[in-house]
């Protein structure tokens, strides 16, 4: 199945690219597809990261399926 | 009436026209935050600020925030505007406007919406100071 992933500030930059896509077994979870991208794109392991899955915030455990929208960034920093 | 409203603009926001559309014939009070870029950090001179969302997220979870604090506070109505893309020192980057009854809840609930939209709505801004750039990172990590 494939999946969307979504990178914001920081970790865009550190990318550079604002969207990728992916492709991942069935049965993966959110933590696992995490861990996946950082493998791809180590330099993104220096830094501290949350993400969300379908614009939820994540903590790793959701099951991810086909189609979903991963979204990988830094601590909020709005105001 | 519902007056609540959450939106995001890169056009220059006004602070006063966004404060009076919270007002209902019930409340006695607006408290109204303006949030602006500030020109010193300590020793550190901020040039200009840019601001990116990521805006469906941004908008789901300003949402909450306002189902949120109408649950814990005696209040009327909230509106939260917050303004992306590139912004100079004094110009606002994020107006929140509370009208309640009575003015205590109305402080308190401006206070804790800030503070919940720093922590947790998906907005991010790259600071351009004297001598250099650096996305700034919130401090708090955790969704509760």
């Amino acid at each position: 199945m494939k999946i969307s992933v979504l990178f914001f500030g920081q970790t865009a930059e550190i990318v550079g690219r604002r969207e990728i896509e992916i492709s991942l077994d069935n049965s993966v979870k959110s933590g696992e597809a995490v861990a996946g991208v950082l493998e791809k794109y180590p330099k993104l392991k220096e830094t501290k990261l949350l993400f969300a899955v379908n614009q939820n915030y994540a903590k790793g455990d959701e099951l991810i399926n086909d189609g979903d929208e991963l979204a990988i960034f830094t601590a909020v920093s709005g105001g | 009436m519902n007056k609540d409203f959450y939106e995001l603009t890169t056009e220059p926001l006004n602070v006063g026209e966004i404060a009076r559309r919270v007002v209902p014939a019930s409340c006695g009070a607006i408290v109204t935050l303006d949030g602006f870029v500030r020109q010193w950090t300590r020793e550190k001179e901020t040039l200009y600020l840019e601001y990116e969302a990521y805006q469906p997220m941004a908008l789901k979870e300003m949402e909450k925030l306002i189902k949120n604090a109408k649950e814990q506070f005696e209040i009327e109505n909230v509106g939260i505007v917050h303004r992306l893309g590139r912004m100079e020192i004094g110009e606002t980057s994020v107006v929140i406007s509370v009208a309640s009854p009575h003015r205590r809840a109305a402080f308190e609930s401006c206070e804790w919406l800030i503070k919940e939209l720093k922590r947790t709505v998906p907005i991010w801004k790259k600071e351009f100071y004297v001598g250099g750039e650096v996305w700034i990172q919130g401090d708090s990590q955790e969704k509760s």
